[in-house]
């Protein structure tokens, strides 16, 4: 039986869940962010009392309450993709559970994961007599697994989330200005490296971690470094043609870039990727620096965003949004100039390739087959 | 050959949407008949009809969260990949259908 609960955790696993949960989650905490931003420009306040509340306070109070959903939301969702419908209510209580034991959205994941896969293995085990299967998914599964992972949550794990929370929370804040220079630095060249990718999703969510628990500098990082990339091959593009005249994009990749850098200004780094892999090191060296340079001005000049998504249109928003600008400028034009100084000039007849069959890279897919 | 499928992607909003293109222009160029429903965060788009599931040789799941309706494939032979590999290799997914097919016959 062990070999078998293996199987279907090996299944299942941790980061489609995560993922998914993720999924779910970003629409909530834009929304959120976006009402607390616009609530705090306009001058409101978060109030608990209806006395005398304005609109303003009114969004900022609703913001704060999208927030408060964060750890349910993650533990909801994944549990519901760990457990399907019955891991919903039982995910969803333990990221209550988790904001009481002032273990924010860390505790939320790890609630949901726990629950998640309790509910799982009741599913696939916990067997009952035929009149009871009905009870299954609307009593039994839920109310068991709410009380095990519960009971766990409470008593076991909750305490060392919370502590790793706060001492989190301390490190961040606690910081002078260099570390921040270099916590910054660092933060910017992880965000982004793969262009929205499985790697970038680590970091992404950690920043997006610290931003449900208040610390909302990493989430600027997180939100300008995206656009650093796009912006970053965009002005290559035009510093390469009118400024050195060394042509260094072929022009599929030309209209590439002219796709990309809308994508850009909405926070999608990935029309970046086909740039990226027709010369994956200088592309990737270049943005990554860029990423690092904007990290670290945003940082250290104390530039926060409440809210995760949403690009150029959530800039005025942050604070600080001129240190925004200069950040993301920055970080743009040093990707831009060493894309200009790594890549290699194309020859004139290399530069036309649209009428060239694309050649797919061979990739191994001997691992893949029906189930 | 038929093949229906589903792409969803984290975010819902990009990869999802380059995924499908680039299954579905690989499979054409094959010259083969495919549907792909996407599961994006709008919601899902081009939802797979009961007709297109029953006739369809194999199932294609370019997904990299958990998508609903899985229980609709329930009977099918069903293969799955992440959105990335679909939009790096979109031929060499397809090929690698054919041939498994072919084993399965």
């Amino acid at each position: 039986m062990a070999e078998e609960v293996k199987r279907t955790m090996k299944k299942v696993g941790i980061k489609a869940p995560i993922l998914t949960a993720i999924s779910y989650l970003l629409p909530l905490v834009v929304a959120s962010g976006l009402l607390i931003a616009i609530g705090n420009l306009t001058g409101g306040q978060n109030v608990s009392t209806l006395d005398g509340i304005t609109i303003p306070d009114a969004l900022t109070t609703i913001g704060v309450f999208g927030m408060g959903l964060l750890p349910s939301f993650i533990a909801g969702y994944i549990a519901y993709a760990i457990a399907d419908r019955p891991g919903l209510a039982p995910g969803f209580l333990m990221g209550q559970v988790a904001s009481f034991l002032g273990a924010g959205f860390l505790g939320g994941m790890i609630g949901g994961i726990v629950a998640g896969y309790i509910a799982l293995w009741l599913e696939t085990y916990l067997k009952v007599p035929t009149w009871a299967q009905a009870l299954m998914p609307m009593m039994i599964i839920p109310t068991l697994t709410a009380i095990i992972a519960g009971v766990l949550m409470v008593f076991v794990l909750g305490g060392p989330i919370a502590a790793i929370t706060a001492a989190l929370t301390a490190f961040i804040t606690g910081l002078d200005y260099t570390q921040r220079l270099t916590t910054g630095f660092i933060l910017g060249l992880i965000q982004h490296l793969d262009y929205g990718g499985a790697i970038s999703k680590v970091p992404n969510l950690i920043c997006d971690g610290m931003m449900a628990d208040g610390i909302y500098g990493p989430e600027a990082v997180k939100v300008l470094g995206s656009m650093v990339p796009p912006f970053g091959v965009a002005l290559a593009l035009v510093l390469s043609k009118f400024v050195f005249k060394k042509p260094i994009f072929k022009l599929s990749e030309v209209e590439n870039i002219k796709v990309a850098f809308p994508m850009g200004v909405c926070m999608i780094t990935e029309g970046v990727i086909p740039i990226a892999m027709n010369d994956l090191v200088r592309t990737v060296i270049s943005t990554a620096l860029g990423d690092a340079v904007c990290g670290a001005i945003a940082f250290s000049m104390g530039v926060e965003s409440m809210v995760p998504s949403g690009g150029m249109f959530v800039v005025p928003m942050m604070t600080n949004p001129g240190w925004a600008l200069v950040a993301l400028a920055a970080g743009s034009l040093v990707t831009a100039l060493l894309l200009i100084l790594l890549k290699r000039p194309l020859k004139p007849e290399e530069i036309d390739d649209l009428n060239v069959e694309q050649v797919e890279e061979e990739v191994d897919l001997s691992g893949l087959s029906f189930s | 050959m038929k093949i229906v499928g589903v792409c969803a992607c984290c975010s819902g909003i990009a990869h999802t949407y380059m995924a499908k293109d680039a299954i579905v222009k690989a499979a054409q160029a094959m010259g083969d008949e495919v549907h792909m429903e996407t599961q994006g965060t709008i919601g899902v788009e081009d939802e797979l009809t009961a007709q297109q599931i029953a006739e369809a040789d194999c199932v294609l799941l370019c997904v990299d969260v958990h998508i609903e309706g899985t229980e609709r494939f329930k009977d099918k032979k069903v293969m799955k990949i992440p959105t990335g590999l679909a939009i790096k290799a979109p031929k060499q997914v397809i090929s690698k259908i054919h041939e498994e097919l072919r084993k399965t016959l």
